[in-house]
């Protein structure tokens, strides 16, 4: 197992969780999306202070879920906001904001 | 040998289970593949010999994260009991899939090119060391992210309690218009 | 930033006793003018206006009386300020230069002038308060803006004097704005004039391109001299009334009669020709343009003059021959010969105006400009039709008279010239100016009078005093040609030769011609064929007609093609500009979607841009 493999699988999953956030139609599931981008972060940050020795990897990385979670409270309380006043949870119709 | 092996097959699972959380159609089959990943990105990290953060991995992620989406699935859901509509926006895949696959080569390339990688030796990593790091090195990081954690709970919870009679939401400006004299538009 | 430069030259004691009262006499009446149009108690006074205009005019005389009297040396002498500096070059100068072109010029400007000015103290008598107020405003006006033009050390100076007399003469043809005629006239003036004066500008500014600045006499090259001086002669026959742009000369009678003396006889429509002279180191230089002049000034001079002998009203047959006489001007100095032009252009500016002010008096006397009206009044006017004859032969060229010795010189310096065809126009000329004048004085001051000229009687002093004055000028100036040429630096003397002999005679043979016609029959001669078809052919809208064909074949076609221009390519760059804006801000406008998932998408390619722009370089 090498630096490079691990680093491979986490680009990949980053862009996996990127094309869900640009395409999902439902907010929840464009969160989910988010958390795997999150999660591939971590993946890169772990490998790297494997591989480097360094502990400050890991340190960033708790840093990370944490805020991750964080984020993830503050983005579902919003959805249930969102979802009282619009009675829906579709992003695409949620274009208020259009010129 | 055998490494090898287990190291694919948990690389596999995690893109197999990644995929499936994109593309699938069933929101909570979703949530829970999401889970699934979860659980093996845990495992991703013990064998990246960080045993504390699978540890965190599992109880934050794989515990909390996926328990609030389910909540927050049931309560959004539109009486009928269907199962939640969880497709893609047909007009959005073919730019998505380009953009996506422009950064994963672009990336992927510059991975290619580097030549200097560390790779580095066997030191285990003691989780002793990083809890020394965490409360000495970087003790105000730590204290601040107490705080953000703090704000986010106390942010959440005044956004999304229950509204007493009259009382306006904070997201007034969706608001879709009044349906009948009573309700005024804000 | 200004640079007010005051000229150095100014060290003399001889420059200062010049250029002083020339600098007098030129900003005095616009002192009085620029007065008179602030206080306006005082213009509504009328009198006031007029008493304080008629003492500037006379004081400006006096000033340039003092200048002339003094020993010329053949030196111009300059003071002047620069208004328009660039690295150092002066571009705009405004001053004063006195030279013995110059100092004559403004003599002439300034007597007659006054002259004019004293007449309209009688003649303008019955005109309301308020108006006559505005009328010597104006005058003074005319005399600074002439000064301006006559004194003007450069092109530039020359060109803002040339414009405010064209202004001038606006403001004075339409005087009696009431009458529609009037306006018409005036803004007739205008446009024929400016017309012409696109082609001063053109001139100006190639001059500057060429030699970068505004001198009279610039030193170029045949081309670019070429076509700088046929823009100037544009605006001459413009402001001269050269065929074709003379058309606006007749309406002009519209004025009131002093002002047809000052403006169109004597000084306004003779600074086409000071232009000509003053700036013929330029014309020198450009032979194609001489010859133009040579071709277009002979022929105005007999153009004009057949139609003046069908007029009926006399200010008509004077314009009509103020017309031809600087058709003779323009082309004495298509020959060659700037000398005898500013000789004919003096004599004329006395004879001519004296002319007018004579017609002004009868005019006053019978309450009408139409020669039917007139007659037998060489009795009851006796200053006026003596002063009128006196004119009448001056312009005729009668031996002794000034305007023999003028007229002589340019015939001469035609035949020199070896061009026999405008010659002979000329001659022609010669023998119709003397036939109409004749007419004219024959209908209007022997023979029977007719309807109100029964009970005319003499002008009053203030209007026959100039007569006298302008009298002795037309009969004596023609015996100073030799101190006249002194003062110009130039070789003259009278030489009587074959040309002039022949000139002589047919002068006389036109004289008693009409008299002998006339003085029978009276206006009845008119009717016998020659004159019938003549008069037919002059009344008929032909020269309409054909200037109406020229307007639709060129300026027309022209006009619309440069407004196509301006309307698509230069307003449309300008439109462009602003539909761009436009269109942009609403293509723009379409980015804001409102659709979150938009800004997500604009967010990961701004950052893939920015990550794909550090992996290349």
């Amino acid at each position: 197992m090498t630096l490079v493999n691990v680093l491979y699988v986490g680009v990949l999953l980053f862009c996996l969780g990127l094309y869900g956030t640009l395409t999902r139609r439902n907010v929840i599931g464009i969160l989910l999306s988010v958390e795997i981008m999150a999660n591939s972060v971590n993946v890169i940050l772990v490998a790297f202070s494997r591989f480097t020795q360094n502990l400050l990897g890991q340190v960033f990385a708790v840093f990370v879920m944490s805020l991750t979670v964080a984020e993830v409270v503050v983005g579902l309380a919003l959805v249930i906001l969102l979802y009282r006043t619009m009675r829906h949870t579709d992003i695409d119709e949620a274009s208020r904001l259009r010129h | 040998m055998l490494e090898l092996v287990g190291i694919a097959a948990v690389a596999g699972v995690l893109v197999a289970a990644a995929v499936s959380v994109v593309f699938g159609t069933n929101l909570v089959h979703s949530v829970l593949l999401l889970a699934v990943m979860l659980f093996t990105t845990a495992v991703l990290f013990v064998i990246l010999d960080a045993p504390f953060l699978a540890g965190i991995q599992v109880m934050l992620y794989a515990g909390g994260v996926v328990t609030l989406m389910l909540f927050a699935i049931m309560l959004t859901r539109r009486s009928g009991g269907v199962a939640v509509n969880n497709e893609t926006i047909k007009g959005r895949r073919l730019p998505a899939a380009i953009l996506c696959s422009g950064l994963f080569a672009l990336l992927a390339w510059s991975i290619h090119q580097t030549t200097d990688f560390p790779n580095g030796g066997d030191n285990v990593l003691a989780t002793r060391q990083l809890g020394i790091t965490l409360f000495t090195e970087q003790a105000l990081s730590f204290e601040v992210l107490g705080v953000l954690l703090l704000a986010a709970t106390i942010g959440a919870i005044v956004l999304a309690r229950k509204r007493d009679h009259g009382e306006p939401e904070p997201a007034g400006a969706f608001q879709r218009p009044a349906r009948g004299r009573k309700e005024a538009t804000r | 930033m200004k640079q007010v430069v005051c000229d150095t030259r100014v060290s003399t004691m001889q420059d200062q006793t010049l250029l002083l009262p020339a600098t007098v006499a030129l900003f005095l009446p616009l002192l009085t003018a620029l007065l008179l149009a602030v206080l306006v108690p005082v213009r509504r006074h009328g009198w006031a206006a007029a008493g304080a205009s008629v003492v500037t005019a006379v004081i400006a005389l006096a000033a340039a009386a003092h200048v002339l009297a003094q020993p010329s040396d053949g030196q111009s002498h300059v003071w002047s300020v620069t208004w328009l500096a660039q690295a150092g070059a002066e571009i705009g100068v405004l001053g004063v230069r006195v030279d013995g072109i110059s100092s004559s010029m403004l003599v002439i400007v300034t007597l007659v002038a006054a002259c004019v000015q004293i007449f309209s103290l009688g003649y303008m008598k019955d005109e309301p308060r308020p108006a006559l107020g505005r009328y010597f405003a104006y005058h003074s006006f005319f005399i600074f803006s002439m000064n301006l033009l006559v004194l003007a050390p450069n092109l530039l100076q020359f060109f803002l004097g040339w414009e405010l007399v064209g202004l001038t003469s606006y403001l004075l043809i339409g005087f009696y704005y009431q009458k529609p005629s009037a306006g018409y006239a005036a803004v007739k003036a205008f446009w024929i004039t400016k017309l012409a004066d696109m082609g001063f500008l053109f001139g100006l500014l190639s001059l500057f391109v060429v030699s970068g600045g505004f001198d009279f006499d610039a030193s170029l090259a045949p081309g670019p001299a070429t076509a700088v001086t046929l823009g100037l002669f544009l605006a001459v026959m413009g402001k001269s009334a050269q065929f074709p742009l003379h058309v606006w000369l007749p309406n002009a009678m519209e004025g009131p009669t002093p002002v047809s003396a000052l403006l169109h006889a004597a000084t306004m429509v003779a600074a086409g020709v000071y232009l000509l002279v003053r700036a013929f180191p330029l014309f020198g230089q450009a032979p194609v343009t001489l010859d133009v002049m040579l071709w277009v000034g002979s022929f105005t001079a007999i153009f004009a003059a057949l139609i003046a002998v069908v007029q009926t009203d006399i200010k008509r047959v004077l314009a009509y021959s103020t017309c031809s006489q600087l058709g003779y001007m323009v082309a004495a100095v298509g020959a060659g010969s700037a000398f005898s032009a500013y000789f004919h252009l003096t004599t004329h500016a006395f004879f001519k105006a004296l002319l007018f002010l004579a017609a002004g008096s009868v005019i006053h006397a019978v309450h009408s400009n139409e020669l039917t009206s007139m007659g037998g009044l060489g009795k009851k006017m006796p200053i006026t039709s003596a002063t009128f004859g006196i004119g009448a032969l001056a312009l005729a060229g009668f031996p002794g008279f000034s305007g023999f010795f003028s007229k002589d010189s340019i015939l001469e310096s035609l035949a020199e010239h070896r061009a026999w065809v405008p010659l002979i126009f000329l001659l022609a000329a010669a023998f119709l100016t003397a036939f109409y004048m004749g007419r004219t004085y024959v209908l209007a001051f022997m023979g029977k009078a007719a309807g109100h000229a029964g009970h005319a009687h003499e002008s009053q002093s203030n209007m026959t005093a100039p007569l006298i004055v302008l009298a002795v000028g037309a009969l004596g100036i023609g015996w100073f040609g030799h101190a006249f040429a002194g003062r110009l630096s130039q070789e003259y003397s009278f030489e009587f030769g074959g040309i002039g002999a022949i000139a002589t005679v047919l002068g006389l043979t036109g004289l008693s011609l009409a008299v002998v016609l006339y003085r029978k029959r009276g206006l009845a001669a008119d009717r016998s064929p020659p004159l019938l078809a003549l008069s037919g052919f002059v009344n008929s809208a032909a020269v309409d007609r054909a200037v109406a064909m020229g307007f639709r074949g060129l300026a027309l076609p022209l006009s619309k093609t440069v407004s196509w221009f301006d309307r698509y390519v230069v307003d449309g760059l300008i439109n462009l500009i602003g539909w761009l804006g436009l269109n942009a801000s609403k293509r723009l406008q379409r980015l804001q979607t409102g659709n979150s998932l938009d800004y997500i998408m604009a967010v990961v390619i701004g950052t893939l841009l920015v990550i794909a722009w550090g992996v290349v370089s």
